[in-house]
């Protein structure tokens, strides 16, 4: 007998035929896995199951009886629990405060705070998830966050935990421990379903996988009878490259040159402790790192959104060590932010205004200060064409584009503006396959269309699969070079953690003299 | 003269001065940790005050009044509910109106109803509670003391007192209750408190609800406490001192109140100066911006560092 199940499901939004005809089983102790890209129609289903959309068609069943489930009061009731893609916590409220939120013990509308702490600590321990009841929210690791956010539900006595794009948010070694949870939890009894478009994610925990495409389901596997080719095929409907051929570099001459800079961080520490390397056209040149090792600084610094304190960068010759963003652009540097929302796009612009923010004082957009509607719709039409935006038109506004959608807008707006050179910050951070495939291209078009790119990512495959060099940062300072064919994931991730002694390694850093590394400087 | 300043007298007219400040703060707290901006404190007590006045004249007792000044302020803010909770329009705006309609509704009922401007007729004042001779015979440190003790605690009506139980009251009940809880959950993460099957609107509708009620009581005491009578525009921008003060302590009730103190004793001292201005060589005015100057001091130097909840102002659409 499953625990849940879906009949027929149809959910319509304007326009948008978001779920067709979708069904679903979910038995006792088992992991589904809901594979599909962003705008598949996932997340909307698991909404409809947890009572925030009512469905337009079918029926979902709960221990074999139809239910309408009318609100997530109702599905908590049920014993269905969501763990949000954002989270819903409380920042300033204490762990006992948001896991007890709804349903606090006490009497007369008083809290038992004591009764509530209890019961919180009974359960962490039970389902060994350790957390301190008494930490508010706000100092806590987006890990330990997510883990109130299922102790919440297991406190509300969720027989099935929903868990939207789980891992979008966590580091690798985040996302190691939430699986193990998660496996424990379904060995305790539980149900989950669990919500991705990582197609490694699902192969390693899924039981079973239903795969997601255009609100359709389009195919049922395991993981033992399918791999990450086949997976990413019945998820985009064609063939995907995981990782994209590409020729040999044809190295030109040098275009970005960084020359020994120091840059502080928000709080005023230094986080780019004397860093220098170059770029040639012509060459992918990749900074590998754990996240928070001065990565953010050193691309703000080259970009003209930070000011260094010490050393110089030269773009083809040019001083642009104090240009600000302005002047940076002029200078011929593009910019792809690691963060669309804050820093890529403004959401409440529509794509035409986006797509040619920074062009905005140039011919042909603009002539002695004022815009010309025409000519920035024109811009923006062959934008939208030549990178493949799906949007109805150009005066859609950026924050109703699916991620894929809204980074290619930032893409197009970058490398558009035919830049000598790209600056890409995880450029296809929370990007599906199709759209990862997409953004890969453009960059390698660029390279091989002879300009400089600076690739900075997090995620080793995407340096591995891009990068004519990589250069490892760890805190602040370059620690090792490669040449692409001489790495590999494994050394990689050993000098990123550190593994190769704080020591610097000098024949990382071009123009510095040979000397014997000493050793041991921190 | 220094001793002619700080007299008990000046402390007694402190605590006082920031009653209506403190009631109008506290509600203004409340409000907005439900995520509800209230820019309309202004307004209500306002009403408050106006309505409290003309039922005590009506009906000669001014009890009634105090009641019809909390139901009026309960009125007036169920508008600002509407429109801001239901109709999700700008908070501000809404606020902002209320004020302009706080203004022109009270002159005019005073010409409907009194056939004039300005000011109303006087009404009986509610008295102070409690009546302690001052003097006890004797003199000496004792006496002294008590005569301290008995004017700035025992001297004041009943609405200083109620004031501070409220402060107290409210406190324990916004970390203690599930009211509590929920409301400082509602004006920081609204679909958080919505998924959990609490009601978004109907928390910020009482909250709401519950700082006109306070905002009107502040009126109440202003009128019928304090002054004895109504006029036009009375509040004086008292209104906006709570929202202040609201800021500065933090938006708690406790720290509500010790702000409109605050606020409440530069009012005290304002008007004791008043009395000196013969022998101190500064025109009055000067005196008289010693509350609001406090207030922007106050503003630029602490709510920097002062977070506020954060989804206050924010309209609460579902799905």
């Amino acid at each position: 007998m499953p625990l849940l199940e879906l009949r027929e499901i149809t959910k319509v939004f304007p326009g948008v035929l978001a779920n067709d005809r979708v069904s679903m089983r979910l038995e006792r102790g088992e992991i589904v896995a809901l594979l599909g890209e962003n705008g598949a129609g996932k997340s909307t289903l698991m909404n409809v199951v947890y009572g925030l959309l009512t469905a337009d068609g079918g029926e979902v069943l709960v221990d074999d009886a139809p239910v309408k489930i009318k609100s997530p009061r109702h599905a908590i009731d049920l014993g269905i629990g969501m763990v949000h893609q954002h989270f819903m916590l409380v920042e300033p409220l204490t762990v006992t405060e948001n896991i007890v939120l709804g349903r606090e013990p006490g009497r007369l509308g008083v809290i038992d705070f004591a009764t509530a702490r209890e019961r919180v600590r009974e359960i962490s321990e039970r389902y060994g998830l350790r957390v301190d009841p008494d930490a508010k929210i706000i100092d806590l690791s987006v890990g330990m966050q997510q883990r109130v956010e299922i102790l919440k539900a297991l406190y509300q006595g969720a027989r099935v935990l929903i868990l939207d794009e789980p891992t979008a948010v966590l580091t690798p070694q985040e996302v190691t421990e939430l699986f193990t949870v998660v496996r424990s939890l379904v060995d305790e009894g539980l149900s989950a379903v669990f919500i991705t478009h990582k197609l490694e994610e699902v192969v390693a925990i899924a039981d079973r996988i239903l795969v997601m495409r255009d609100g359709k389901v389009v195919g049922e596997t395991t993981p033992a009878a399918t791999d990450e080719i086949g997976l990413a095929r019945m998820m985009v409907g064609r063939d995907v490259v995981l990782r994209i051929e590409k020729g040999a570099s044809k190295r030109g001459a040098t275009v970005l040159e960084v020359e020994d800079i120091h840059v502080d961080d928000d709080r005023g520490l230094e986080a780019v402790k004397g860093i220098s390397f170059s770029v040639s056209g012509g060459e992918i040149l990749a900074i590998a790192g754990v996240d928070g090792n001065g990565q953010r600084e050193l691309v703000e610094s080259i970009v003209g959104l930070r000011r260094p304190k010490g050393g110089r960068i030269e773009l083809k010759g040019n001083d642009i060590t104090h240009a600000n963003a302005r002047a940076s652009i002029e200078a011929g540097v593009s910019h792809i932010p690691e963060d669309r929302h804050r820093r890529g796009l403004v959401l409440e612009f529509d794509i035409a205004e986006n797509i040619i923010l920074g062009d905005h004082r140039t011919p042909p957009v603009a002539r002695n200060g004022i815009m010309h509607p025409k000519a920035i719709t024109e811009v923006a039409r062959k934008r939208i064409a030549d990178y493949d935006i799906r949007t109805p038109s150009e005066r859609v506004d950026a924050e109703n584009l699916s991620g894929g959608n809204q980074q290619k807008v930032v893409v197009a707006r970058e490398i558009g503006r035919n830049p000598e050179l790209l600056v890409a910050a995880q450029p296809t951070r929370g990007l599906d396959v199709g759209a990862i495939e997409f953004v890969h291209r453009q960059i390698i078009r660029e390279r091989d269309a002879g300009k400089a790119v600076l690739l900075v990512s997090l995620e080793l495959e995407e340096v591995l699969s891009l990068a004519d060099r990589i250069l490892v940062i760890y805190e602040g300072r370059i620690v090792k070079e490669f040449a692409v064919a001489d790495a590999d994931a494994e050394t990689l991730g050993y000098y990123m953690t550190g593994g190769g002694g704080s020591k610097i390694d000098k024949d990382a850093i071009p123009g510095t003299p040979e000397t014997p590394a000493t050793g041991g400087d921190e | 003269m220094l001793a002619d300043i700080i007299t008990p007298d000046l402390f007694a007219s402190a605590l006082r001065m920031a009653t209506p400040l403190a009631l109008a703060a506290i509600g203004g707290t409340i409000c907005e940790r439900s995520g509800v901006v209230n820019i309309a404190l202004e307004g209500i007590m306002l009403c408050g005050a106006f309505a409290g006045v003309a039922v005590t004249l009506a009906v000669g007792n001014a009890w009634l009044g105090v009641l019809a000044a909390v139901l009026a302020g309960v009125v007036i803010a169920a508008i600002h509910a509407f429109t801001s909770i239901n109709l999700r329009s700008d908070q501000v705006v809404s606020g902002t109106a209320i004020n302009i309609l706080a203004l022109g509704l009270t002159g005019f009922l005073m010409e409907i109803l009194y056939g004039h401007p300005g000011t109303t007729e006087a009404v009986t004042t509610i008295k102070p509670i409690f009546r302690f001779a001052s003097e006890r015979g004797g003199g000496g440190f004792v006496a002294e003391v008590w005569h301290w003790v008995n004017t700035i605690l025992f001297s004041h009506t009943p609405i200083v007192y109620m004031a501070i139980i409220i402060a107290i009251a409210m406190q324990w009940a916004m970390y203690n209750t599930r009211w509590g809880l929920h409301l400082r959950a509602l004006g920081e993460h609204p679909r958080a408190v919505d998924t959990v099957g609490v009601s978004v609107l109907k928390g910020r509708w009482i909250a709401v609800l519950i700082s006109g009620a306070l905002a009107g009581l502040a009126g109440a005491n202003l009128t019928l406490e304090q002054v004895g009578s109504f006029t036009e525009n009375m509040t004086n921008g008292r209104g906006f001192i709570a929202l202040a003060a609201n800021i500065f302590g933090r938006w708690t009730p406790v720290g509500s109140y010790g702000a409109s103190l605050l606020f409440g004793f530069a009012d005290a001292l304002q008007i004791k100066l008043q009395i000196f201005r013969g022998e101190i060589n500064i025109p009055p005015q000067f005196f008289l911006m010693l509350p609001y100057i406090l207030t922007v001091i106050v503003l630029a130097g602490v709510v920097g560092r002062s977070v506020g909840p954060a989804a206050v102002g924010k309209p609460y659409e579902k799905g």
